[in-house]
């Protein structure tokens, strides 16, 4: 006997909203269809209607926590289209920024995943850590959330002796509360048992389904833009890409832990060999008539631009793909086959950030604009008008006290 | 293996399907192909370079055609395979055979720009509303949103 469950798109077990059709056989999922659109602002629609100054500010706001993620993603595809060659000391500083939101959206995915798994305090653990970084954020940006920093040329802020000193104090303290992790979630024996064989995803299968990020790479395969298509000044950093073997969600902690690791020996190599000079470079207003693909490896995995320029100040063309987007087809292979209590944690596991992977069209009913608002009079009397059709037989009706 | 092999491997091996190919920046190929040939080439540079990852389909609205591009990437290069299709026939053929994972790319497709994906496995509507009216594509240049007044319920 199958049958048909639906969950979401509002539902206490997602953050977001999504919707969920699953075909269950008892406790098992056979088959699992997802339903998108939820979450559209209309972004690429709004992107041709701007400058690319404009959009600057625009690509940020498509994520609240890979914010740097789009808006850099967007900077340099942009300056490829300028030939504009960034100033070394902002682009030390961009790739320092990235990272520390890295460092920040793997301490906040860990959480989650403590928190799917039921392991409450490993999240008020995490999430209190990643105050640390949120604070070296905020100290050399302004903001905790949409840092702002990035400009065509380089980056709007530069960052002194003293933000040098306090970020390489604070990575001590980072270094070990990880580490502690890491020893934690490899021998506490009932997170182990909630995690291990968890949203199976086999090699081949992630590899066909064009997952990314930490999902790939927890299947075995090493895809890492920071390594395969270096951008910003990652080929001038040791780095290691992490991966792991075991192709579950065990696998997918483990990966984001041993890149946390990473993130913190690159911030480290980052602030030591900081080049002295101007953060910045003056940019053109106009962009010559190209094209370019802009790939960038962000907390969830590879995220991309394709920006189309015409020679005016606006671009032609604006397309997104969020790694969510990209990781979806595998989620839903990881689905199938599993229980019905390991939703949360499979869907967790991929780390999703639905307002990234919707951004493309407008609003429901934003044409047909006030006729959907009602206001409460109009409301009540369309239920009275309603009431008079219905033909009550006041007296069949016996009421039974 | 380097980018300039991929274009050079390309130009002698499959010179009959391609009609262009390029190395446009660092990193970065372009191919131009027919879109009856699109299959043919994908399915070439799986088999002869192992190109597997497609990054995404990027739709532009060129007026009279529109043009698609699949973005290949591995850690030698982004191949960009292009196709132009026009605007009177928006018919494309699904690449959902060589690469599974391109099934949601087009079916965004098919909801932004209303194009017409030939042997696409599952042709639902992917983003755009449940009630959204037919015909209307929203990232066509031609279509143009334009915001209602805005109502404050129980203003005046």
């Amino acid at each position: 006997m199958e049958f048909k469950v639906a969950l979401g798109p509002q539902h206490p077990a997602l953050h977001e909203p999504i919707s969920i059709r699953m075909t269950l056989d008892g406790e098992v999922i056979r088959d699992a269809d997802l339903k998108l659109g939820y979450n559209h602002r209309g972004i690429e629609k709004l992107a041709e209607s701007r400058s690319y100054i404009q959009n600057l500010y625009l690509t940020e706001r498509i994520c609240g926590i890979c914010s740097f993620s789009h808006q850099t993603c967007y900077t340099q595809g942009v300056e490829k289209l300028m030939e504009l060659v960034p100033a070394k000391r902002g682009l030390y500083i961009r790739t320092l920024v990235c990272e520390l939101e890295r460092v920040h959206s793997h301490l906040l995915w860990l959480g989650v995943a403590g928190q799917e798994a039921g392991f409450e305090s490993f999240f008020m653990y995490t999430w209190r850590d990643r105050e640390v970084v949120m604070d070296i954020l905020d100290w050399i940006s302004g903001n905790r959330v949409h840092y702002s920093m990035n400009t065509f040329g380089g980056v709007r802020r530069d960052i002194d002796e003293l933000q040098k000193k306090k970020i390489l104090d604070s990575l001590g303290l980072l270094r070990q509360r990880t580490d502690y992790y890491l020893n934690l979630a490899a021998s506490e024996p009932t997170f182990v048992g909630r995690l291990a064989g968890v949203g199976k995803l086999s090699r081949e299968k992630a590899i066909a389904l064009c997952a990314v990020g930490p999902t790939l790479r927890a299947s075995g395969v090493p895809m890492d833009v920071r390594k395969d298509d270096p951008y910003a000044v990652y080929d001038e950093i040791p780095f290691e890409v992490s991966t792991a073997d075991s192709c579950d969600v065990l696998g997918r902690a483990v990966v984001r832990v041993k890149e946390l690791i990473q993130s913190y020996n690159i911030i480290e190599f980052l602030l030591k060999n900081l080049p002295a000079g101007p953060v910045k470079v003056k940019a053109p207003r106009k962009v010559k008539e190209n094209e370019v693909y802009s790939r960038y490896e962000a907390p969830r995995g590879e995220n991309v631009h394709y920006i189309k320029s015409n020679g005016s100040d606006k671009p032609e063309r604006l397309k997104v793909r969020a790694p969510t987007l990209a990781n979806y087809p595998a989620t839903i292979e990881m689905l199938k086959s599993g229980f019905i209590a390991d939703i949360p944690l499979i869907f967790a596991a991929i780390d999703p950030c639905i307002c990234c992977a919707e951004r493309l069209v407008q609003l429901d009913n934003a044409r047909s604009g006030e006729s959907n608002i009602l206001t409460f009079s109009q409301l009540r009397a369309m239920a009275n008008e309603r009431d008079k059709k219905i033909n009550f037989k006041k007296k069949e009706i016996a009421w039974p006290f | 293996m380097n980018p300039e092999t991929i274009v050079e491997k390309i130009s002698s091996d499959i010179k009959d399907k391609v009609q262009e190919v390029s190395l446009a920046a660092p990193r970065r190929v372009q191919v131009k192909v027919a879109r009856e040939h699109l299959n043919v080439v994908l399915a070439y540079l799986k088999k002869q370079f192992g190109y597997v990852h497609l990054g995404t389909i990027s739709g532009v609205d060129l007026g009279d055609h529109f043009e698609v591009i699949y973005h290949m990437s591995d850690a030698v290069a982004t191949v960009n395979v292009r196709i132009l299709t026009p605007r009177s026939d928006p018919r494309i053929p699904s690449v959902c055979a060589v690469i599974p994972g391109a099934i949601l790319y087009e079916r965004e497709l098919q909801d932004m720009f209303g194009l017409v994906v030939e042997n696409i496995p599952d042709p639902r509507p992917l983003l755009l509303a449940d009630d959204w009216p037919a015909g209307e594509y929203p990232l066509r240049k031609d279509w143009v949103f334009d915001r209602p007044a805005e109502v404050i319920p129980g203003g005046k």
